[in-house]
């Protein structure tokens, strides 16, 4: 009996085992744990377009382009230069009903311009010279490339700024992103700054100079100016010697070459003049010992920035900034730029840039307007052109 | 194979085909007492004469009367399990049937490898454990190694269902080279692959006699390694065990679904052994296993910067670019996108700035990799065949020839996962035992068939679809592209993979193997995931017991063996891309055993010289004292070294795996890597938050040891039911051999910032010596019950512990501090005793696991496995059904390996013993 007691508590206890096995199960090893990412929720940049009254024609703008749902999407973050309506009236659009008006077709690239696809307080925009490039949401040619974009040029030297529009406010933050508030409707560009100095009636100096100065450069080579000029990937800003300084510039010089060479005076500036009188005074061969085309390159690059200055982002006390020449002498000091400001007008009242040898400095002809009459901050796919009163000058010629 | 048959049929010839002169013969039966079945592989000798045989499979014995004797003579039967009986035979010819008495075999076992001379395992001097015949016979588990497992102290490590490596007090692991497994005599280590085969190429479990475990030091006697112990598995001797038997067991695992299909398990096993005439007698033995093997499935993401504490980290393919799963292979290559992104950045300039105001610096992105399941298809077949013939010479002197041979598939990790596929290994042994002495020689044959790297493998498999470069300048395209359109990190990311993983082949497809086939059937060496090994080892040993010539002052026992490796993997694996590298080995020892005081202590000094021509000579000395407190109660004391050579991948290998690549730490070694001209340095150093960067200095690569002191206890109760049996031990390591991580400039000119640059640094895992001495401390006990009924209870529990290591240090000690086993069972009950059952329990303790792959804490587990058996006695055989984790309950013995689940079988064996 104690025996068969004893074994059938054994037998328990094996049970019991068996139990207590089965009741504490064994871990499994455990599911890799995702990575989580705070989602974005909340009021977005398209419910704030959509219900901030200020922003009525931005909203009809974005209804009609269908971009709303873009901006709402909580998934996604951008930062919206948003024309207030003030700033549609301001930059001519002057009611909903224009709006509408306009094709989608040029809406959408419109609008798409204004937004760029990541959150830029405005902290993060530097006040340093040159402008950081900020990528739009527009793409100009998606056949071309899916990841090329025109880019903004936003600062906050001299207030706040993209590209040549002032910023009335900064940082309306949203669920997905950022609104800086902006006081005109910011128009992408949409051509090339050599389409300007092509067609420009004021600038054939210019043009015949920098096609002289690409003598030698095949029109594939990366040092043609021309290809550059007309290249979306470039970055320039080109100070732009109106005609009638250019050709009194080129007549002055002739004369000095004349004269060295034994002409009297009179004679000089009179054949000086006959012969500067038309751009083909670059294309002449009897002035090309005069005019070696390496002399006009240097002169027409030192008119060049690799880089986007708009006038209002010049500084306020003169300082310089290496111009492509310094790709070649990278000790040079190259061009000196200032602006003057007069409040309350948030744009540069005065804009000069100075030479090296110039004795004065160069005026931008202030005038922001669109082309062809535009002369200052001329934004074009691949740069910014100025129309300045002086031929700038690197070195003694 | 070829070299097995060509070798029996020499013998063959050689056979004296001498008929056995017709003397008288007496002939009979054996039976148990009780239930009046005949007991086979019982000793029956002739009182006074040297003549004696066995009772073959049926219990009948046939034995001849020496010339010289004359009856009545008297003949003894003894076998373990059964009472000692002698009985009277007045003539020659056939006499009743003998019935023996089943007794208690509590403490009475007798095992050989404690001193290398038959022992009974309660006067053992040091630690043991061992296993019989019957214990496999009644045990749950599906392969007899498993049982191993059950025993106190033991940790096993399953890198597959048939992959499984134990060893004791630690260190545990598939490559575990701290423990030895000797299988007749055969150290059957892989000489190439450093893993041991035991349950590859070892016994078929028919032919298992006897498994012994030494726990603790043990190469005093039985040569490098097994500084934590040895394994011994015996084979049946055709003289004893003759008959024809097999055994058919059919299963069923993955019952839940829950890691791949309902899959089948098989098992299927047959020896024949013969004795012909007195002298002659053979066996053949073979084994086929075949299931769906577990699947190692552990999705975490490893940070491999960490090398030291656990570096599994959250994140998934999904949500972390550079997800680098456990189990998932190919997602190993990794590189810096900001490298991808300059590049479009100086084509796109307007793009310059946005690219740098993106997140991260490095921004990590890897490839898409496969599952394991997907890589190895982890499906298990192993087929053995094993032979032997023994001839005796004299009645004194055997010649044993054996083969042992085994194919097969199967997954091993080591350094990495391996699929091992058509992996040959091949053991030949040619052996003379004689009373006194035995010279025996041997040869591991090893071919690595089509084995690969899983990593390596799936790293060029996605090359081989997708270039990197190409792969990871879409990538960067498409995630510059989606973040211009806004998207989050990692939102772009994915869509990003989405573009650069268009055309990745699914698993499974025909482009998918054929892919997969070009890459892992081209060796290692030409840019493939193959890895050729044809390693050797050849050795030869002897042994000489001088007691018979100096009993009278002590027993002593002299030997020596020598060994050559001849490493062969053609660069694949070792450095050896010029030609084989051998490797030479030779040792001697010598053991003085004396009884003192009355035999109430017996002293047992022994010491050894072992010399590797690539590592000064070491001598090792044991000894050990048994004190018997009182008859059946034995008190064991010992001091032992043990220590090893580096293992031949430490010494020589280079292979690039996830990462690093692995480096050998002789000289040769080191200067081929020039590390003199371009030094390395420290990973940690360079990973830690204020970097120090010093160059790693390598000094002399030396044999790894240990200093063990022990002391146990066996005893059993006066009623022969209860054992008792326990141990403490404490280890010393000194010159533990680690690795360290360092990183060299990979440029032609090399320079120091280059180690600060990903691309232009690779890391090298350089095993070397620590100056750290690694201690380790640890105890069990086990009780033992058997009860009259044929009931028996074991319980055993075990401790074992790490000492204190400074941080940083990779000891990979691998061990749980405790585990438990208990079982419970049965050998035959009910009315005409014919049920029996067994029910076996394993607990142990969680534990932090360090690997190659991963470092991470595997989690405690409980396990339960049960058998209940039926047997025929009419016709020999037995009918069970059993399980092992049947709870199903899934459990991991270490990280990166599979979750082991239920097995369900039923069997069918005949005549088994």
């Amino acid at each position: 009996m104690r025996k068969i007691l004893k074994a059938r508590g054994l037998i328990m206890m094996a049970a019991a085992a068996a139990v207590l096995s089965l009741g504490s199960c064994n871990k499994n090893i455990p599911d890799p744990v995702p990575n989580t990412f705070p989602t974005q929720t909340g009021t977005s940049i398209g419910d704030v377009v959509n219900t901030n009254p200020n922003f009525t024609f931005l909203r009809a703008a974005v209804v009609r382009a269908g971009l709303l749902p873009a901006l709402s999407d909580n998934s996604r973050t951008y930062t919206v230069f948003a024309p207030d309506n003030a700033a549609f009236i301001a930059s001519g659009i002057t009611s909903e009903a224009a709006i509408n008006a306009l094709p989608v077709t040029s809406l959408v690239p419109l609008l798409q311009y204004h937004v760029v696809p990541q959150k830029v307080m405005s902290t993060q925009i530097p006040a340093t010279f040159p402008n950081l490039q900020y990528p739009s949401l527009l793409n100009p040619a998606p056949t071309i490339s899916a990841l090329l974009r025109l880019t903004t040029f936003p600062s906050t030297r001299n207030g706040a700024w993209v590209n040549n529009i002032p910023i009335k406010a900064v940082n309306t933050e949203a669920s997905n992103g950022v609104i800086h508030t902006v006081a005109g409707v910011v128009s992408p560009p949409s051509r090339f700054i050599w389409d300007r100095i092509n067609t420009d009636p004021n600038l054939t100096y210019l043009r015949a100079a920098i096609l002289r100065a690409d003598s030698g450069f095949a029109a594939t080579s990366t040092s043609n100016l021309v290809g550059a000029l007309g290249n979306i990937g470039a970055n320039l800003t080109v100070f732009a010697p109106r005609d009638a300084e250019f050709r009194a510039t080129l007549v002055a010089l002739i004369t000095q070459v004349l004269v060295r060479q034994g002409v009297p005076l009179a004679t000089a500036q009179a054949q000086a003049t006959a012969l500067a009188a038309t751009p083909a005074v670059f294309s002449n061969p009897a002035l090309f010992g005069a005019l070696p085309a390496q002399t006009v390159r240097g002169v027409v690059v030192y008119h060049v920035f690799s880089n986007r200055a708009f006038t209002n982002n010049f500084p306020t006390t003169a300082t310089n900034y290496p111009t492509l020449i310094n790709g070649a002498i990278p000790t040079h000091p190259g061009l000196g730029l200032t602006a003057t400001f007069a409040a309350p007008n948030p744009f540069a009242a005065t804009a000069t840039v100075k030479g090296l040898v110039n004795a004065t400095a160069a005026n931008i002809f202030i005038n922001n307007a669109p082309e062809p009459n535009g002369t200052s901050d001329q934004h074009y796919l691949n740069g910014v052109l100025h129309v300045i009163n002086q031929v700038l000058l690197p070195q003694p010629l | 194979m070829k070299r097995l048959a060509t070798i029996a049929l020499i013998c063959s010839f050689l056979m004296p085909s001498i008929a056995w002169a017709q003397g008288q013969v007496i002939t009979g039966s054996v039976r148990n007492s009780l239930s009046k079945e005949s007991v086979s592989a019982v000793s029956v000798s002739i009182k006074g004469t040297t003549a004696g045989t066995f009772s073959d499979d049926k219990g009948n014995f046939r034995i001849a009367v020496p010339s010289g004797a004359k009856f009545p003579l008297t003949l003894v039967f003894t076998s373990i399990g059964f009472g000692f009986k002698e009985v009277q035979v007045n003539g020659p010819g056939e006499v009743a049937a003998v019935d023996l008495l089943a007794t208690s075999s509590l403490g009475e076992e007798v095992v050989v490898s404690a001193t290398r001379l038959p022992t009974r395992i309660i006067e053992s001097p040091v630690s043991i454990e061992r296993v019989s015949a019957a214990q496999i016979r009644n045990s749950p588990a599906a392969n007899y190694y498993d049982i191993v497992t059950n025993l106190k102290g033991v940790d096993m490590v399953a890198a597959s269902l048939t992959f499984r490596s134990v060893t004791t007090r630690g260190f545990a692991g598939s490559g575990n080279t701290r423990f030895n497994q000797i299988v007749d005599g055969m150290d059957n280590q892989a000489p190439g692959l450093n893993f041991s085969v035991g349950s590859i190429v070892g016994l078929s479990e028919l032919d298992v006699e006897s498994m012994e475990l030494l726990q603790g030091a043990s190469s005093a006697l039985y040569g490098p390694g097994g500084m934590n112990g040895t394994l011994l598995v015996n084979s049946k001797n055709p003289f004893k065990y003759q008959g024809l038997s097999f055994q058919v067991k059919t299963g069923v695992m993955h019952t839940d679904r829950r890691f791949r299909d309902v899959g089948g398990y098989h098992n299927w096993s047959l020896r024949y052994a013969k004795k012909i005439g007195e002298r002659f007698a053979f066996k053949i033995n073979t084994e086929l296993i075949q299931a769906k093997d577990w699947l190692a499935a552990d999705y975490r993401n490893v940070n491999r910067n960490n090398r030291i504490t656990d570096n599994l980290i959250n994140g998934t393919r999904s949500t972390d670019p550079n997800y680098d799963g456990v189990n998932v292979y190919g997602d190993e290559t990794t590189i810096d996108l900001r490298q991808v992104l300059g590049i479009i950045g100086s084509q796109a300039p307007f793009l310059g700035g946005f690219i740098n105001t993106l997140n991260g610096s490095p921004i990590n992105v890897s490839r898409t990799g496969y599952t394991e399941r997907e890589i190895l298809d982890p499906n298990t077949l192993n087929y053995k065949i094993t032979g032997a013939m023994h001839y005796k010479l004299t009645d004194n002197l055997e010649a044993v020839f054996a083969g042992f041979w085994g194919t097969g598939n199967t997954v091993y990790t080591g350094s990495d996962r391996y699929g091992l596929k058509d992996l040959k290994m091949g053991q030949y042994k040619l052996e003379l035992n004689h009373k006194n002495w035995f010279i025996r020689g041997y040869t591991t044959q090893e071919n690595s068939g089509q084995s690969y790297n899983a990593t390596i493998a799936a790293r060029l498999f996605n090359e081989g679809w997708k270039s990197s470069p190409v792969w990871y300048g879409e990538y960067g395209q498409a995630f510059l592209g989606a973040k211009l359109g806004g998207m989050s990190d990692i939102d772009a990311h994915n869509a990003a993979r989405n573009v650069a993983d268009a055309g990745r082949p699914k698993p499974g497809s025909p482009q998918f193997q054929r892919i997969f086939d070009s890459v892992r059937l081209r060796p290692i060496s030409q840019g493939g995931g193959l890895f050729i090994d044809r390693t050797d080892l050849y050795a030869a040993e002897g042994q000489y017991n001088l007691s018979h010539l100096t009993g009278e002052f002590a027993e002593i026992l002299v030997g020596g063996n020598f060994r050559r490796f001849v490493l062969n993997s053609q660069g694949t694996l070792f450095a050896d891309s010029t030609g084989p590298i051998g490797i030479n080995e030779y040792g001697g020892y010598i053991q003085v055993s004396k009884p003192l005081f009355n035999d109430r202590i017996r002293l047992t000094v022994s010491g050894r010289y072992d010399k590797n021509q690539n590592f000064k000579g070491r001598f090792t000395p044991r000894a050990t004292m048994l004190v018997k407190l009182a008859e059946n109660h034995n008190l064991r004391l010992s001091y032992q070294q043990a220590y090893r050579f580096p293992t031949t991948q430490n010494q020589f290998i280079n292979l690039a795996v996830g990462g690093a690549t692995l480096i050998g730490g002789v000289p040769a070694m080191l200067d081929y890597y020039k590390f003199s001209t371009n030094p390395v340095y420290s990973l940690n150093d360079l990973l830690a938050p204020n970097p120090s960067i010093k160059v790693q200095q390598f000094g002399e690569f030396k044999p790894e040891s240990v200093t063990s002191y022990e002391i146990g206890y066996r005893g059993v109760s006066s009623n022969k039911k209860f054992m008792f049996d326990a141990y403490g031990y404490y280890g010393n390591y000194r010159d533990f051999i680690t690795s360290v991580n360092v990183v060299q400039s990979i440029m032609p000119n090399p320079q120091p910032t280059d180690i600060l640059n990903a691309s232009r640094r690779r890391i090298l895992q350089v095993p070397i010596n620590s100056p750290t001495e690694v201690k380790t401390l640890g105890a069990g006990a086990s009780v033992e019950y058997n009860m009259r009924n044929g009931y028996f209870v074991n319980v055993n529990a075990s401790y074992d512990e790490l000492g204190e290591v400074p941080a940083g240090f990779i000891t990979n000690f691998n061990a749980p501090n405790f585990r438990a086993n208990a079982s419970f069972g049965n050998t035959g009950f009910g009315p005409s005793k014919r049920v029996g059952f067994n029910l076996s329990y394993r607990w142990q303790d969680a534990f932090f696991y360090t690997t190659t792959l991963a470092n991470g804490t595997v989690p405690a587990y409980h396990n339960l496995d049960a058998q209940v058996s039926y047997r025929f006695p009419k016709i020999r055989s037995i009918a069970r059904i059993g399980g092992t984790n049947i709870l199903n309950q899934y459990y991991i013995t270490a990280i990166a390996n599979p979750s082991i689940g239920g097995l369900y079988y039923v069997a069918f064996a005949y005549n088994i013993y």
